[in-house]
């Protein structure tokens, strides 16, 4: 059996005196998309940095192709084929659109290829090449986003991970990028780990999914069965029985079965 | 003792209203209960008690409630509670409590089967849970809500919260002033009291009758048996609906004066103990077992100094234990080594858990296993065991400074113990109950010429210590003829940090097995520790590492046995149970017979080959 893409293993990370991610192990495949669910505060961010080496973890091991990368620098492993792409965007503001695209590839000398991945992103993300001599500040969320998207794909990465891509944007901008973002899988073999609180589209455009709680995994198991899921049906789609009076409040008490 | 003696009487009373009415007005602005409210503890004296209590009562009775009519509560533990508890049985009211994680249909039963008329519930969530079935409970006529959040601007004839019912209740009392006290007076130790639901084990819930004289008699047993005075801080997290809550913390005060606190929720016991550091209070095993899980996980976390100074310390503990035990006097330097090891160690530990204050922890309502018991003593925490059931109330508590583990101690003042020809333990008291409601062969099985039978094997030794071999029912006898008492190594194997609950199988079958429910905590932080990737509970359970380190801990019990009756073979319950679930009574612990059909492919499969 050939080691997964990349595994974490009983990953701890503390800030400070607080423990932000509990003992945390997840798989990604070559080839798939996974998503992890969370909460605000559930450690989903941590997690990514955790992966890659943003943060140290104290505790755990995280492998890319059965090699142990935790706690190394981040830019060492993105190096190694993890391209991060932050929550929030954080695209340099001051920098337009192509010189942005050109810090994904930062690490690249390869200027035919870098050319032509240039045009792979324009190809996905047409409102960009009309953008492209446009200072980053003033694109719209929107445009932001698939801006860092392309950012990220720019470093050629075997592995994306994409830090809640649909915040803070229209449900048609988020079906949009979520098309995308399965093509990029699809057509470019690209594996991503995708964390969202949209579990909706998220499930929807992934294989597999987690869902994290308080710093820990509390559920995992194929996208369609946790899609079926009761908890995640009343705690993340909000579809809950109306209950006797149609205006029930109380939540129940999750189980996570 | 002739059962038709002398009254029952406390405090000069002998009803409970008679003596709610004594007691509240004497101690009138002193501390009755605290609440947490929006994180700040609250308190609520006597005058308040009584206050609210009359409302109540005047409320039910402005509705048109009569002797005996049954009041229900449907919530967690609260002041409300007693409130609701106090006013109806002030009322002439007979009171049932329905447990707040009962699904809809078990409170339909509970509500059907006593008929019921007025129902108190807590919140919006019970609300809905009386709404689903509403339509087949006509005999309901009104529904008070503790906590209206959620409700505004709900409207439904029959629903109100329960302001609406103190308003009423105020006006009444206004325009009849005498009317309680008149009721009050007119009560009788005979009247039924209030009834508790018993989860049977086939079938519906059974509701045993309560009489005043039960209470009276359970009352009594303070400051003797149940070790309780003014003084005394308790600590309130039980369901009140049960029968050893309400009577350490419900009506045990009512005498004592001692001081209710109420935890915030069932969560957050752990946490309301540091808070609190209670004096008193009342523990099923599976509380004990979890503090004993916490320290032991924590001391395999500390340093090596940490370590090497509490296992110093327990040995001294135990020396101590030993010596108690078996009654032999202390040396000098083993008081001062002992004084030390507290110093240093004991208090610290006790501190962290919240029990640093407690003079009085009742252990009870589950066997519970004597090496835990023997690791308390050596902290120098004293465990009193008291034996009791909803039918006869508590009998039996080990006494103070007496330390006989394994037995459940000596018959409290006025209870006969008789051991029948099969073993069973039989109970015959002042304080017996008066029957299954609506059940007249159930009570005629149970009541037996003015003895109740506990359908509990024991034995009484020459000091009159009683102990509780198992239950009658569960006494396992193997296809070889052997008879086994699951009891003595499920509870070796809930000694076990990593292992919660445990179910012996092997009726009429070739060898004995186990299903075990897993500590999530401790084995999650095990799988931390010696880095086994786990996602979920059910991956933990399906980890071979686990899986063996479980082995390990049943062959380690095994040990202790005789080769018939070791455990062959086991299986993991592979679902997280929360109190909601069949499969667990409102105490947490496993519902043998249950257990035993809806897990039956996951046993079959250990005996098929």
């Amino acid at each position: 059996m050939t080691a997964p893409l990349l595994e974490l293993r009983n990953i701890e990370t503390y800030y400070g005196p607080i423990m932000a991610i509990r003992g945390v192990s997840l798989v990604v495949n070559e080839g798939e998309i996974v998503t992890v669910l969370g909460a605000n505060g559930a450690g989903k961010t941590t997690l990514l940095k955790t992966a890659t080496g943003a943060l140290d973890a104290s505790k755990g091991q995280v492998f890319l192709d059965g090699n142990e990368i935790q706690n190394r620098d981040p830019d060492w492993v993105a190096r190694q084929g993890i391209a991060h792409v932050p929550e929030g965007r954080e695209v340099f503001p001051f920098l337009n659109v192509t010189e942005n695209l050109a810090m994904g590839a930062y690490n690249r000398s390869d200027k035919q290829a870098i050319a032509a991945d240039v045009e792979t992103v324009y190809g996905y993300f047409p409102v960009l090449r009309e953008l492209r001599g446009k200072m980053a500040a003033y694109l719209s969320g929107g445009q932001q986003q698939m801006l860092a998207i392309g950012r990220g794909y720019m470093a050629k990465p075997r592995l994306l991970l994409l830090d809640e891509p649909s915040l803070g944007l229209s449900p048609a901008l988020v079906e949009e990028i979520f098309e995308i973002i399965t093509r990029l899988n699809r057509e470019q073999g690209l594996s991503i780990l995708l964390v969202e609180q949209n579990a909706n589209v998220a499930l929807r455009a992934s294989q597999r999914g987690y869902v994290m709680e308080v710093g820990g995994i509390v559920m995992d198991g194929a996208s369609d069965e946790l899609l079926a899921s009761e908890d995640i049906k009343e705690f993340y789609l909000g579809k809950k029985e109306e209950g006797v009076r149609g205006q029930r409040r109380w939540k129940k008490r999750k189980t996570w079965r | 003792m002739a059962l038709n003696g002398t009254e029952v009487t406390s405090h000069g009373c002998d009803t409970v209203p008679k003596l709610f009415m004594k007691v509240s007005a004497e101690r009138g602005d002193r501390i009755a209960m605290r609440e947490k409210d929006f994180g700040i503890w609250q308190s609520y004296s006597w005058n308040d008690y009584r206050e609210t209590a009359l409302a109540i009562a005047n409320g039910l009775l402005s509705l048109g409630l009569q002797r005996g009519d049954v009041v229900s509560i449907q919530s967690e533990d609260c002041k409300e509670w007693l409130f609701a508890d106090l006013g109806g049985l002030l009322a002439g009211g007979v009171v049932n409590g329905v447990y707040a994680t009962y699904q809809s249909r078990q409170v339909e039963h509970a509500l059907t089967d006593s008929s019921c008329r007025f129902l108190l519930v807590e919140d919006e969530e019970q609300l809905d849970k009386f709404l689903e079935i509403e339509d087949r409970m006509p005999a309901v006529e009104k529904v008070f809500v503790f906590d209206w959040k959620g409700l505004r601007g709900f409207e439904h004839d029959k629903v109100a919260p329960v302001e609406d019912l103190y308003e009423a209740g105020r006006v009444y009392g206004i325009q009849h002033p005498d009317r309680v006290d008149r009721i009050v007076a007119d009560g009788r130790p005979d009247d039924l009291a209030i009834l508790i639901y018993t989860s049977g084990t086939t079938g519906m819930p059974k509701g045993s009758m309560i009489s005043q004289r039960y209470i009276m008699f359970q009352i009594n047993l303070a400051p003797d048996t149940i070790r309780q005075t003014e003084a005394d801080e308790l600590l309130t997290y039980l369901p009140l609906c049960h029968v050893a809550e309400r009577i350490f913390s419900g009506w045990a005060p009512l005498a004592t004066g001692a001081t209710i606190n109420f935890a915030e929720s069932p969560e957050t016991v752990a946490q309301d103990l540091v808070e609190l550091s209670p004096t008193y209070m009342f523990a099923v095993p599976r509380v004990l077992e979890k503090f004993y899980s916490k320290v032991t996980t924590a001391m395999s976390e500390a340093t090596w100094m940490g370590r090497t100074a509490f296992e110093l310390a327990m040995r001294v503990g135990m020396r101590r234990a030993d010596a108690l035990i078996s009654g032999e006097a202390q040396s000098t330097v083993n008081k001062i080594m002992f004084q030390i090891a507290d110093r240093l160690v004991f208090r610290n530990i006790k501190k962290l858990l919240g029990l640093d204050r407690v003079h009085g922890l009742v252990s009870g309502a589950a066997p519970i296993s004597t090496a835990l018991l023997k690791w308390y003593l050596a902290m120098g925490i004293p465990v009193d065991e008291a034996y009791g059931q909803t039918e006869a109330g508590v009998v039996t508590a080990t006494r103070k400074g007496v330390f006989r583990l394994g037995t459940v101690g000596p018959a409290a003042a006025g209870v006969d113990i008789r051991i029948s020809d099969e073993g069973e333990v039989l109970l015959r008291s002042q304080g017996n109950f008066s029957g299954y409601l609506n059940q007249p062969e159930k009570t005629a099985e149970t009541l037996v010429d003015g003895w109740i039978r506990t359908g509990d094997v024991g034995e009484l030794d020459e000091e009159g210590n009683l102990s509780i071999t198992d239950r009658l029912k569960d006494i396992i006898i193997t296809a070889g003829g052997k008879n086994i008492t699951p009891s003595v190594m499920e509870n070796e194997l809930k000694f076990s940090p990593y292992v919660s609950d445990a179910v012996i199988i092997g009726d009429k079958r070739k060898y004995l097995t186990c299903l075990i429910m897993i500590d999530q905590e401790n084995v999650e932080h095990y799988a931390q520790t010696h880095a086994i990737p786990f996602t979920d509970y059910k991956s933990l359970c399906a980890n071979k590492d686990i899986v063996a380190l479980i082995d390990g801990e049943v062959t380690r019990v095994n040990e202790g046995f005789s080769s018939v009756e070791t455990v062959k073979k086991f299986r993991l319950i592979n679902v997280l149970l929360t109190a909601e679930d069949d499969e667990l009574t409102p105490t947490m612990k496993l519902k043998r017979s249950f257990i035993n059909e809806k897990y039956s492919t996951l046993i079959e499969s250990m005996y098929g080959d």
